[in-house]
């Protein structure tokens, strides 16, 4: 045990000369952290701006800018009244993302029975869910009138016997019979900064398979092995010695990302006690990856190749580099084929309830069955590489 | 010409470098795939929706969601599914049919359609809107059928097939939905993804690529050389090296966008000016880089680092629209920037050479400030 301990303290003590690891470990992600947090501050609400055009001059148009001014459409966009020319300039500016023009006639033509002219939404192509958002607000709009019109049309159709004056004057006194009501979820919103925050704290943790698997071979060439290992200590205490020292880097530096992006960027991890399993989970998976780049590398070209595929693709297979929640479902199946994959699975579990660690569960398992792979594949070489 | 020697070794020195070559080809092909699925369907907002078994009218509802064209729809089986996708932010709002909504409906009742989201979230309200236009529609034929059954004496299933049959028929208020205006960001999917990668790995395997020239360095490879060439000819070889190795990454990234995910890159010309004003860009932050660090651990460790942050800032990884006007700004003090501004002109906005000018003019400053203090630097420390 002692001897796996000054092995450990002697590798983090080179560790912390070489600027390259503290700036992989610390420095780089807290910045990428720091730039996320700043770009996406305020941005991850959708808000339209819309302008309103009233070319009917109605009470129907007054209306429709009431609709549109409502409490249950404030929190979701802004809207101007403007003139058509004005309205049309600025979406085509990108000054508003969308514009609502009522027709001239509009208020006429819908007490009537016959056709209305349209109500029109333009929409700046780079926010079309602007233009659809007025477009629902304005198919909302003339729902009800629509429906007493078909109602109308339909009781006719039926065989009723009223005149169809008579028909429409009932009609009027309808309500649409299905509504739309929310029923709050109750948990927490996941934001930008709660996702990248775990995301791009493991993407540089997976940097110590490559720093891991590259001390050995370079101790193997310069023959520290070699002398350590004819000296009275067991391969695997050197084996404990040297995975120790990545532990205690990778806890290091997932730790310092989950205190300064919780403390000072807003960063939600949620339950402690599960979040530390969880990084002591995924630090383990990458101890025994870089334990399986050392056993497979023949030479040390390749533990730089191996541990590069490894660290990249495992974390653009995981998600570490996109919202994986917005992407395909094939995408974010294929992401719990990776260690990472689950462990963000789990942080974003965690970050939006109030669970502990039962609500890890799954997760902790499938990052421990893929340690487990993976060092058994790694362990089956371990004693060949130590002895020589 | 000895100077053309100098960037051979380098680039025959790089060509045998597995890893420098997953860098180079597997890793931006990959991520072009992966950005490019993602960024996808942008223009609809994703919903999750639970039929709990309602019976025909709830059916035809879920069918009429599923057909709007303002929402990406997924199904689930039940409500504690959909409520864990719309927690883990897959949907951004959850729709549930109840069981009884058939049964309220028939029976002359309302009945409600619930959704599941967090209160405070707007993307929720673009979403709640486009529901409620669908559910509008739904319910006008319901309410339809009702009158007509109560209007002519038959019964309610008489009278919906009566609306249903008069859909169309009866004069409605439509709305018309049209776009106007140029597109200030890059198309979806891979015609996002390939450019800006290209301006990411042309960039961080530019300054990654230090370590080579690091490594020339601590091998004394540069000193051999120093007795037979002058220092010029070395700094000249290894800029032509640096900036072959850019060219070299835009055209893999270029054949393959095209190629293989049928990306457009607008006018030849002015893809070609800015690919190669880019790489100059890349050459000479390069070199630079291999004089400002000392180890080539340093420059593996840093470089990427560097260069995923400037793209992060240049809208390398999302759309510098979606950021405040502050940000925006400060993304444009560095070269990242303009070279994806010049690519949403060529590309999104179809424009030439001519359009592209201002963008091309201030990344030659930069290639042309970067290389003078890379030829400068480089040059002293090999005298030194």
């Amino acid at each position: 045990m002692r001897a796996a301990l000054l092995i450990a303290t002697k590798d983090l003590r080179q560790r912390a000369r070489d600027r390259s690891a503290l700036v992989l470990g610390f420095v780089a992600p807290l910045a990428i952290a720091a730039l996320m947090s700043v770009a996406f501050s305020g941005t991850t609400h959708f808000h339209a701006r819309l302008a309103v055009v009233d070319n009917d001059h109605s009470p129907l148009g007054s209306a429709l800018v009431g609709v549109l001014r409502s409490p249950d459409l404030a929190a979701v966009a802004s809207v101007r009244q403007l003139a058509e020319a004005d309205a049309r300039s600025a979406v085509t500016s990108g000054a508003q993302e969308a514009a609502l023009i009522l027709p001239a006639g509009f208020s006429a033509a819908a007490t009537g029975p016959g056709p209305v002219p349209p109500i029109e939404v333009i929409a700046n192509p780079d926010h079309l869910i602007s233009g659809r958002l007025a477009e629902a607000v304005a198919q909302g709009f003339v729902a009800q009138l629509n429906a007493d019109r078909l109602s109308v049309q339909a009781a006719v159709g039926a065989g009723a016997t009223a005149p169809a004056a008579e028909l429409a004057r009932r009609a009027s006194a309808l309500q649409l019979p299905e509504t739309v009501v929310d029923r709050p979820s109750g948990q927490h919103e996941l934001d930008a900064i709660s996702y990248f925050a775990p995301a791009m704290g493991m993407f540089f943790l997976f940097f110590a398979i490559g720093f891991g698997a590259r001390g050995f071979w370079t101790e193997r060439r310069e023959g520290t092995l070699d002398r350590l290992a004819v000296a009275p200590v067991r391969p695997s205490t050197i084996l404990a010695g040297k995975a120790l020292s990545i532990v205690v880097y990778g806890l290091a530096s997932m730790t310092v990302m989950w205190l300064v992006t919780s403390l000072f960027f807003g960063a939600r991890w949620g339950n402690p006690v599960a979040v530390a399993l969880l990084i002591v989970d995924v630090v383990l998976a990458v101890v025994a990856l870089a334990a399986l780049v050392i056993t497979w590398a023949r030479t040390e070209r390749q533990v730089d190749s191996l541990s590069s595929v490894a660290v990249f693709g495992l974390t653009i297979i995981g998600g570490n580099f996109f919202f994986i929640s917005a992407a395909p479902t094939v995408m974010r199946r294929l992401a719990l084929v990776t260690p990472n994959g689950w462990a963000l699975r789990g942080f974003i579990d965690l970050a939006t309830t109030s669970g502990g660690p039962r609500v890890v569960v799954a997760p902790l398992l499938a990052i421990l069955t893929f340690t487990v792979v993976v060092g058994a594949l790694a362990a089956a070489q371990a004693r060949r590489l130590v002895v020589g | 010409m000895k100077a053309l020697t100098v960037a051979g070794a380098g680039i025959r020195r790089l060509l045998r470098d597995r890893t420098a070559l997953f860098f180079m080809i597997v890793l931006p092909i990959l991520i072009i795939v992966v950005i490019g699925t993602v960024a996808t369907g942008g223009d609809r907002v994703r919903v999750g929706l639970a039929d709990q078994g309602s019976g025909p009218l709830g059916t035809r509802l879920a069918a009429d969601i599923e057909h709007s064209p303002a929402l990406d729809v997924r199904r689930f089986h039940d409500q504690t599914a959909l409520a864990r996708a719309v927690r883990r932010a897959e949907v951004v709002t959850g729709i549930v049919i109840p069981a009884d909504l058939d049964a309220s409906l028939q029976g002359g009742g309302s009945a409600r359609v619930m959704l599941l989201a967090e209160p405070g979230n707007p993307d929720q309200q673009a979403a709640r809107a486009a529901i409620q236009a669908v559910v509008g529609d739904h319910a006008a034929l319901i309410q339809a059928g009702r009158f007509a059954a109560g209007q002519a004496g038959v019964a309610f299933e008489q009278g919906l097939e009566a609306a249903q049959a008069s859909v169309g028929r009866a004069p409605v208020a439509a709305v018309r939905i049209s776009t106007t205006g140029g597109s200030k960001v890059l198309p979806k999917g891979f015609g996002y993804s390939a450019p800006t990668m290209l301006v990411l790995f042309v960039f961080i395997n530019a300054v990654a690529g230090a370590s080579s020239i690091i490594e020339s360095r601590q091998l004394g490879i540069h000193g051999r050389a120093l007795e037979a060439i002058p220092p010029r000819t070395i700094v000249a070889g290894e800029v032509l090296c640096a900036l072959a190795t850019c060219l070299i990454q835009a055209g893999i990234i270029v054949v393959v966008g095209s190629a293989a995910f049928g990306v457009s890159w607008g006018s030849t010309v002015g893809a070609t000016a800015l690919i190669l004003t880019w790489a100059l860009v890349g050459a000479g932050a390069g070199v630079l880089c291999s004089s400002v660090f000392r180890t080539p651990e340093q420059a593996t460790a840093i470089g990427p680092t560097l260069g995923v942050a400037l793209g992060m800032l240049g809208g390398c990884m999302w759309p510098l629209q979606i950021v405040g006007p502050g940000m925006r700004a400060f993304g444009h003090l560095f070269p990242h920037a303009w070279a994806v501004d010049g690519f949403i002109v060529l590309t999104s906005q179809h424009g030439g050479l001519a359009d592209i000018t201002r963008q091309l003019a201030v990344l030659g400053a930069f290639a042309a400030g970067l290389l003078l203090l890379a030829t400068l630097q480089l040059g002293r420390r090999l005298t030194a």
